[in-house]
């Protein structure tokens, strides 16, 4: 309803002298102070006190929002790389930390118009850890139609062995539909096997090789030939020091790992790679990872935060 | 003149015959007189026999047992002689496989099925001269009842199974008497192949084996075969039962012939004639329709092919499998793949004696599988092939030189000798297959193979009426012969697959044996009626 408006007389804010002479009384114009005891003795609940109740509400909830943000803000401080989106922190997979190109005829033969499936023949003593992993991030590369199987000359496996590759996917009745497939074999052999086009190709052994095999799938082996020799050099050490090597031995690369950690985040540099996954899994088999120097602490619980390696730990004993 | 003459003649006769019976007589007194000698000679020797013969009572001839008396006399098997009975006296009855004669000692080998043991009969204060020669004389195969005293030796007996003990005779009695001409030897009738043609020594072959099969099935390389087979049919069962299928028993004097009609047995029925069934596959698929859900039978198969190769029989023993599924024929193939790995499992963990003693006769690489069973499609299979030089077309059968060169493929990258082959193209497999719902070119059918020969085929069943009497026209299929076959169909039908082995191929396969008869106690094909 239009009226007229009549200007203010006087502005709120002036300032008045108050005479020091005279009592003070509280401020009636505060918010339902008074009112709300008037309220408790009538037996109402207060508005007032509700709208408090929903600030400090309000409050706790931007408080516990913040509290998320940086330990978000944490993580990818301590975990250069990784893609986590601070306000959503599920338990799924890391997006692909490889974002090369491969070409899978070229690498494995032309496809033929049936599943691509690699074989694996793996002694259930010594699981290969690091292969568990490659085969995480093939799944999140192609579609892969992963088995396991149990050999006859095994009597028995425990049963996290037997899932060790996830649970079944929904369409591997089809097995047409997959680009590739991972057939792990828990078998009595001496060394890691892995088998392909058994006419073009020979049988591959031995872990560290399989591993090598696998992440050039991915397409992300490193081009510079400098970093691409650290890289073996990084697997080699791993291999035959750390996981087949004495005490001292391993002390001595837990030594030079901690060392090369210091300068980087990753071994290699900036990139994760799979000297990086070789390495930590040659770490973690080996047990005793609370004894490890402060950068391979640091450095394992970053790969555990790209959640790569989730696999992995049930495994270890 | 005459007279004269024939008195002359007559004398000279008289002298003659005189002469000639002069001679007789010489040689009979010769005769006789050797005669008188010989007799008092076996006179002689017998009062010696019957002096010296202190052992009468413990050896001999037993009259033929027509349950004359129950005695409470408790046998010891061959198998049970082991060091733990040293020093006891205990009786054995076994056959003699082979006996020897040395002096005064004769030293026996007695066999009971698998087992064999020493056993020595040694002039001294138990045993006569007479009762050694005695024992020395008895035919081979011969049943006998020894009592004996199991000794303890220092030195292991090869040759036999009990290695660690011997048994001391002091009576021997034979049960029953085997003739002195064996057909065959059984030690020639175990002997390898290759160690037959090295040293010259004799190996029987196949047809006479057959021919006395009684003989041959004595020899412990069959008696492990077929202890074995009965494993396979009762761990088939066991863990089948265990599934919760049913066992049926199907006929198999049937009316018409299910399954194209020309390899059946035609046998005259009364008035008219009738077939023997090629596969209980009619009467499994109504037991589903009946709501049985999960059946199986045990029973013969008769096929008559003309077919005379290493791995075909006019009749065999069918282990046959029925199921209805839920969703998905791959239910059931997981079904049938989890039956043949728990009857590898068993026959792995509880027949390895008997494994191992074929393998002394006829040696072969141990069975290897994998569990979950590897299943490939068809288009893997036909890649593989083809990677290895091999032309052939998509929706090409597959030849048994082909699938045997898959089954080395197969078997040289994943290192398993049983495996299933899914998705067979429609075009080679029966009118009753159910087509790919995908791609009509393809049908829901599989094959299992061990050491690359087939043991089983099967298939998702058609089970729409409509849709069979589609199929079977297709196929050029006489409908009225398969009346009663498609009206099963009518009256609301669930989803089903199956399929069916043979249990002397599974046996012969799983021991890389070469020929199917060797695993069929009585074989019967194209040129074989008896025994």
């Amino acid at each position: 309803m239009p009226m007229y408006q009549v200007k203010p007389v006087s502005p709120g804010d002036i300032k008045i002298d108050l005479p020091t002479c005279m009592y003070k009384l509280p401020n009636i114009h505060a918010q339902g102070m008074n009112c709300s005891e008037h309220a408790l003795q009538n037996g109402e609940v207060d508005p007032a006190l509700k709208a408090l109740e929903d600030r400090q509400d309000e409050v706790l909830r931007r408080l516990y929002e913040l509290k998320t943000m940086v330990d978000g803000l944490t993580k990818t401080v301590s975990t250069p790389d990784a893609d986590l989106d601070a306000t959503t922190l599920s338990h799924a997979p890391a997006e692909s930390v490889f974002r090369g190109t491969a070409d899978l005829d070229s690498l494995l033969g032309k496809d033929l118009g049936a599943l691509r499936d690699i074989v694996i023949n793996a002694n259930p003593a010594r699981p290969p850890l690091s292969l568990l992993v490659l085969h995480g991030l093939l799944c999140q590369r192609y579609q892969v139609l992963s088995s396991v199987h149990l050999h006859s000359s095994v009597s028995a496996v425990p049963s996290p062995l037997m899932s060790c590759l996830g649970p079944r996917h929904i369409d591997s009745y089809a097995r047409h539909r997959f680009q590739l497939g991972f057939t792990l074999i828990w078998k009595d052999v001496s060394k890691l096997q892995m088998k392909f086009s058994t006419q073009n190709m020979c049988p591959i052994e031995g872990e560290a090789n399989v591993a090598r095999f696998l992440f050039r799938l991915l397409g992300a082996e490193p081009q510079d030939p400098v970093a691409a020799t650290q890289m073996d050099s990084w697997i080699d050490t791993a291999v035959f020091q750390l996981a087949e090597g004495g005490n001292k031995e391993r002390a001595a690369v837990l030594r030079s790992l901690n060392g090369a950690l210091g300068r980087s985040p990753w071994l290699l540099g900036q990139e994760f790679s799979l000297a990086d996954v070789v390495c930590a899994c040659c770490v973690l088999q080996a047990g005793q990872t609370a004894s490890a120097p402060a950068n391979v602490q640091r450095w394992l619980k970053s790969c555990q935060n790209l959640g790569h390696f989730d696999c992995v730990y049930p495994l270890l004993q | 003149m005459t007279k004269e003459n024939v008195q002359g003649a007559g004398e000279e006769e008289q002298q003659a015959q005189s002469k000639k019976a002069l001679k007789k007589q010489q040689k009979e007194a010769e005769k006789a007189a050797k005669k008188a000698e010989k007799q008092a000679k076996l006179a002689t020797e017998q009062q010696e026999a019957d002096e010296d013969d202190f052992a009468k009572d413990r050896y001999g001839i037993c009259p033929m047992v027509q349950s004359q008396q129950k005695l409470d006399r408790a046998l010891v098997r061959v198998q049970d002689l082991t060091p733990e009975k040293a020093e006891q006296q205990i009786w054995v009855r076994a056959r003699i496989h082979t006996s020897r004669a040395k002096g005064k000692q004769c030293f026996l080998v007695l066999r009971h099925q698998q087992s064999t043991v020493q056993a020595l009969i040694a002039v001294g204060d138990r045993a006569s001269k007479q009762m050694v020669k005695f024992a020395a004389n008895l035919t081979k195969e011969s049943i006998i009842d020894v009592e004996a005293v199991v000794k303890k030796v220092e030195q292991k007996i090869e040759s036999c199974s009990q290695q660690d003990v011997e048994l001391h005779v002091e009576r021997i009695f034979v049960i029953s008497q085997s003739e002195a001409r064996l057909p065959l030897q059984l030690e020639d009738a175990v002997r390898p192949e290759g160690e037959g043609d090295e040293e010259g020594r004799a190996t029987v072959n196949q047809d006479t084996r057959l021919d006395n099969r009684v003989i041959d099935l004595r020899t412990t390389t069959s008696q492990a075969i077929f202890r074995l087979q009965s494993g396979v049919c009762q761990l088939f069962r066991d863990t089948l039962i265990n599934k919760g299928f049913v066992e049926i028993q199907t006929p198999k004097i049937i009316s018409a012939a299910s399954e194209g009609g020309a390899n059946v047995f035609t046998v005259s029925y009364f008035k008219t004639s009738a077939y023997l069934a090629q596969s209980p596959q009619l009467y499994k698929q109504m037991c589903i329709c009946a709501d049985f859900d999960k059946v199986f039978c045990v029973g013969p198969v008769f096929r008559a092919e003309d077919s005379n190769t290493h791995r075909h029989l006019t009749e065999f023993v069918g282990l046959d499998i029925e199921m209805a599924f839920n969703y998905h024929y791959h239910e059931v193939i997981d079904s049938i793949t989890d039956t043949m790995v728990q009857i590898f499992k068993g026959l792995r963990d509880r027949f390895q004696t008997e494994i191992q003693t074929v393998n002394k006769q006829y040696p072969s690489e141990p069975f290897k599988f994998l569990e979950p069973t590897l299943r490939l499609e068809y288009k893997e299979g036909v890649a593989m092939l083809r990677a290895a030089g091999v032309e052939m077309g998509d929706e090409e059968d597959l030849s048994t030189p082909n699938e045997k060169l898959l089954g080395r493929l197969v078997k040289e990258k994943y290192d398993t000798d049983f495996y299933v082959l899914d998705k067979y193209p429609l075009a080679v497999r029966p009118f009753y297959t159910m087509p790919d719902p995908n791609n009509p070119k393809y049908s829901n059918s599989y094959d299992m193979f061990m050491r690359g020969e087939e043991i089983l085929s099967g298939a998702q069943r058609v089970h729409d009426a409509q849709l069979l009497t589609e199929r079977a026209m297709h196929h050029g299929i006489d409908l009225e012969k398969i009346k009663a076959y498609i009206d099963s169909f009518r009256y609301g039908a669930p989803p089903h697959a199956g399929g069916g082995i043979g249990l002397e191929r599974v046996t012969m396969l799983y021991l890389g044996l070469h020929n199917v008869r060797q695993t069929s106690m009585f074989p019967r094909d194209p040129k074989r009626l008896t025994p």
